[in-house]
C-alpha cells in the first residue's frame, strides 16, 4: 500500500494548507473524507460522482440530521453544506457542530446572492455559489486534502 | 308686527315671489290686528273701515293659498275658485255694509274656513315630501293655518251663539288666534336654536352612516352614499362633483356612471368652487343661461351649490337641485354647508386611506417581486448546478479516457435536470403571460374526453395508474395546448403527492350546461387551512416536503389562469391522508361557433 502514496510522507503531519484560515481538528486518521450535504439529490449525486472520481472518499447527506449523524460516525476534512434545506438548514447544522465542540471546516453551497455573507455568518472557510462548475468545486475542496492524489 | 317687519326686510333683500307673499300675509295679519286693537281702545270702527277690514281679512286665506302655490303646485281651477269666492265676499260685504246680514257673515266664515283648511292640508301634504327643517316648518305652518281657520269659524259664529256662551267663545277665539300666531312665527321665522334642533335628527342619521363611508370600496361608492344622504336630509336631488387635479375640472357622475366635467367658474358648481362660498339661485335659467336646456329637461327650478373644502384643500362641490325654489333658502344653505363639511371630512379620510393603501400595495408589490426573484433564482440555479457540473465532468472524463464506458447515470442526471429546468422556465414564462392575461391563444373544438385519454396514455410510468372515466365526448372551444397543459399539470400533481402505484382517476362529463373534469388522487391531501390559497402564486401546501417535491408553486396558479381565461372555474376538495380531487368546469361548445 505504501507506494500508493508516492508523493512522500503523508501531508497530514504538515501545517494546514495555506488556504485554511484557521486551525481545525483533524479527523481520526488520515483520510480525505468529504461530507456533501444538500436536499437536492441530483446535486448530491453529481458532487459525489465528481469528487469520488478525483479520489475523495465522499459521504452524502440529504438533510441536516443526516449530516450530523455522518459527522458523528466519521469526521470529514471538509463539509460542503447547502444552506436552504427544510427542517434543519445549514445554519442549524453549523450551530450544532459548534455546540458539539467540532470545528470541521465548512464550505457553504448556495444559490442565494448573499452566499458570502452567509458563509461569514456560519464561520465557513469558503463558499460555492450555485451554479458552480467542475473547477470551482475541485478548487474549493482541494485545499483541505490531507493526502496525495492517488495515481 | 315683528314677523312682518323681519319678513318685509327679507323680501327687500331677496325679492322672490314666496318672500313677497309672506310679507303680504303678515302685513295683512298685522293690519287686521292693529285695527282690532285700535277699535278696542277708540270704540267702534268707523263704518267705511269695516268693508276694508273685512276685505283684508278675507284676503288672508287667499294669500295663504298663494303661499301654498309657492311650495307646491295648486291647481289653477282651485285658484280661480278662491279668487271668485274672494271677489264675491268683498262685493257682498260692500253691498250690505255696514250691517252684515247673517248669510253674508256665514258665507265669509265658511269661505275663510274652507280655504285655510285646504291650505293646511296642502302644507301637510307638501311637508310629507320635504325633509328636516323644511318639513318641521311646513308642519308648523299647517298647524297655524288650521288654528286660524278654526279661530275665524268660531269668531264668525260667536254672534249667532247664545249670549251666555259668547265670552267663552271669544276667549277660545283669542286663544286660537294666539296659537296660530305662534305656529306661523315658528314656521315662517323660526329662531336659530329651533332650526338647529330640527336639523339634528337628519344630521344625526347622516353622521351615523358617515362613519363607515370612508371604508367603502371605491370613491364613487362614497360619492353615491353622500349624495343619497344629502338628498334624504334636504329633500332635494344631490350631486357631488370632485375636483380632478390632473385635468383641473370638477367631475360629476351621472346615474349611469357616465361623467360630466365642469371647469372652475362655470355653472353654479364651478362658481361655488371658485368663490369658495355657497351659490344659490331660485331662477337658474335666468342666472345661468348656458345650462338652460339641462335645467328645462330636468325640471330644475332652484340650485344650491356649496363648496366641499377640508382646511385648505378644495375637494369639490355639493350641488342640490329642486323643482321649485325652497321657501326657506337660508336654512337649506345652512344645512347644505353642514353636509358639505361632513362630506369633506369623509372624502379627506378616504384620500388618506387610499394613500396608505397605495403605499402598502407598492411595498407588497416590491416584496412579491423580491420573493419571486429569489424563489426563481433559487429554483433555477439548483438544477443548473447539476447540469453545469455534471456536463463538465462528463466532458473531462470523455477527454481523459475516450475508451471508457459512458457514464450513463451522469448523462441521465443532466437530461433529467435539463428537463426540470425547461419546465421551470416554461412555468415562469407562463406566470408572466398570465399576469398580462395572455395565456390562452388560438382556440379550436377540443374533445376533453379524448384529450384526457391522451394525457393518461402519455403517463410514462407505464403502470396504468391513470384511468379515464368518460362515456361520451365533451366538446368545447379551447386552446388545445393550454387545456392539455392543464390536465397534465393536474395529473402530475396528483402523482407527485400520492404513494407510488396508487391510481389517478380522471372523470370527464357534462353537467348543467358545463364541461366538467375531475382529477382524483389518493395521496397526502391538502390541509384545510391551505385550501383557500392553494391556487395562488408560490403557494404550496404546508405538508409538502420541499425535498421530495420539487416545484415553484406555480403549477396550480397557471392551471387557474388557463381555466379562468377560458371563462371556467377550478376548485379542490381534499382530505388529509385520503387524497384530493381537483374539479374543473369549462364552458361547453356553442353550436354556432363550432360550425
Amino acid at each position: 500500500m505504501k507506494d500508493l502514496w508516492a508523493g512522500g510522507p503523508p501531508r497530514g503531519k504538515e501545517p494546514p494548507a495555506a488556504g485554511a484560515a484557521r486551525p481545525y481538528t483533524r479527523g481520526e486518521g488520515n483520510n480525505d473524507t468529504v461530507l456533501v450535504v444538500d436536499d437536492d439529490t441530483s446535486i448530491l449525486d453529481t458532487v459525489t460522482a465528481i469528487l469520488s472520481g478525483e479520489g475523495y472518499e465522499v459521504v452524502s447527506a440529504a438533510s441536516g440530521q443526516e449530516a450530523l449523524a455522518a459527522v458523528a460516525r466519521k469526521q470529514p476534512v471538509v463539509i460542503l453544506l447547502d444552506m436552504r434545506m427544510p427542517v434543519m438548514d445549514g445554519w442549524a447544522v453549523a450551530r450544532a457542530l459548534r455546540q458539539q465542540g467540532m470545528s470541521v471546516p465548512i464550505v457553504v453551497m448556495t444559490a442565494a446572492e448573499s452566499a458570502k455573507r452567509w458563509a461569514d455568518e456560519v464561520g465557513a472557510e469558503g463558499y460555492l455559489a450555485k451554479p458552480f462548475g467542475l473547477d470551482d468545486l475541485l478548487a474549493a475542496v482541494e485545499r483541505f486534502r490531507t493526502r496525495g492524489r492517488p495515481n | 308686527m315683528v314677523i312682518f317687519i323681519s319678513v318685509a326686510l327679507r323680501t327687500v333683500r331677496q325679492p322672490t315671489r314666496a318672500h313677497a307673499d309672506m310679507a303680504l300675509f303678515f302685513g295683512a295679519t298685522a293690519f287686521v290686528i292693529i285695527i282690532a286693537r285700535l277699535a278696542a281702545f277708540l270704540g267702534p270702527t268707523p263704518a267705511w273701515l269695516t268693508p276694508i277690514l273685512v276685505a283684508v281679512l278675507m284676503a288672508l286665506p287667499y294669500i295663504l293659498l298663494r303661499l301654498v302655490d309657492d311650495f307646491t303646485h295648486v291647481r289653477s281651477a282651485i285658484k280661480r275658485a278662491a279668487e271668485l269666492g274672494l271677489v264675491a265676499g268683498i262685493v257682498a260685504t260692500y253691498a250690505t255694509a255696514p250691517e252684515l246680514p247673517a248669510p253674508v257673515t256665514l258665507y265669509l266664515v265658511v269661505y275663510f274656513f274652507g280655504v285655510s283648511t285646504y291650505c293646511a292640508v296642502a302644507f301637510i301634504r307638501s311637508g310629507r315630501h320635504a325633509r328636516g327643517v323644511t318639513r318641521r316648518r311646513m308642519e308648523a305652518i299647517s298647524l297655524g293655518s288650521i288654528l286660524l281657520g278654526t279661530d275665524i269659524l268660531i269668531s264668525g259664529l260667536t254672534p249667532l251663539a247664545r249670549p251666555d256662551d259668547r265670552p267663552v267663545l271669544q276667549a277660545l277665539g283669542q286663544l286660537l288666534g294666539l296659537g296660530s300666531g305662534i305656529a306661523y312665527f315658528l314656521g315662517f321665522a323660526p329662531p336659530a336654536i329651533l332650526r338647529r334642533a330640527w336639523q339634528e335628527p337628519e344630521l344625526r342619521a347622516f353622521l351615523a352612516r358617515a362613519a363607515s363611508l370612508p371604508r367603502l370600496p371605491t370613491t364613487l361608492d362614497i360619492v353615491r352614499e353622500l349624495e343619497q344622504g344629502a338628498a334624504n336630509s334636504t329633500g332635494t336631488t344631490a350631486r357631488i362633483g370632485l375636483w380632478q387635479e390632473d385635468i383641473s375640472k370638477l367631475r360629476f357622475w351621472e346615474d349611469d356612471d357616465s361623467t360630466v366635467e365642469i371647469e372652475a367658474g362655470m355653472h353654479f358648481a364651478g362658481r361655488a368652487f371658485e368663490l369658495q362660498r355657497p351659490v344659490f339661485s331660485s331662477d337658474p335659467i335666468r342666472d345661468n343661461p348656458d345650462g338652460a336646456a339641462s335645467y328645462r329637461s330636468h325640471n330644475v327650478g332652484a340650485v344650491l351649490a356649496t363648496p366641499i373644502t377640508a382646511g385648505e384643500r378644495r375637494l369639490g362641490v355639493l350641488t342640490l337641485t329642486a323643482t321649485r325654489p325652497p321657501i326657506f333658502a337660508m336654512s337649506d344653505i345652512e344645512l347644505a354647508g353642514l353636509l358639505a363639511d361632513q362630506a369633506a371630512v369623509i372624502l379627506e379620510s378616504r384620500a388618506l386611506i387610499d394613500h396608505a393603501a397605495r403605499v402598502r400595495a407598492r411595498e407588497e408589490a416590491t416584496r412579491l417581486k423580491e420573493d419571486f426573484l429569489s424563489a426563481a433564482a433559487h429554483d433555477l440555479k439548483t438544477p443548473l448546478t447539476t447540469v453545469v457540473a455534471q456536463a463538465e465532468f462528463l466532458e473531462r472524463s470523455a477527454t481523459r479516457e475516450p475508451s471508457a464506458p459512458a457514464d450513463i447515470a451522469g448523462i441521465r442526471r443532466v437530461v433529467r435536470e435539463s428537463k426540470r429546468l425547461a419546465g421551470l422556465v416554461g412555468d415562469l414564462l407562463d406566470a408572466t403571460r398570465l399576469e398580462q392575461g395572455k395565456l390562452v391563444g388560438e382556440r379550436e373544438a377540443v374533445d376533453l374526453a379524448t384529450l384526457a385519454q391522451e394525457v393518461c396514455a402519455h403517463d410514462t410510468s407505464g403502470q396504468g395508474i391513470c384511468q379515464v372515466n368518460a362515456s361520451a365526448p365533451v366538446v368545447g372551444v379551447y386552446d388545445r395546448r393550454r387545456v392539455e397543459q392543464l390536465l397534465q399539470n393536474l395529473v402530475e400533481n396528483a402523482k407527485k403527492y400520492s404513494p407510488e402505484r396508487t391510481p389517478i382517476r380522471i372523470k370527464v362529463w357534462q353537467q348543467d350546461g358545463e364541461a366538467r373534469v375531475a382529477v382524483q388522487d389518493f395521496g397526502i391531501g391538502i390541509p384545510a387551512a391551505d385550501l383557500p390559497r392553494i391556487f395562488e402564486r408560490f403557494s404550496r401546501a404546508s405538508n409538502v416536503d420541499d425535498r421530495r417535491f420539487h416545484g415553484m408553486g406555480l403549477g396550480l396558479f397557471i392551471c387557474r389562469g388557463i381555466v379562468e381565461e377560458h371563462g371556467g372555474r377550478i376548485w379542490v376538495e381534499s382530505e388529509i391522508g385520503k387524497g384530493s380531487t381537483f374539479h374543473v368546469a369549462l364552458p361547453l361548445a356553442d353550436g354556432r361557433r363550432l360550425n
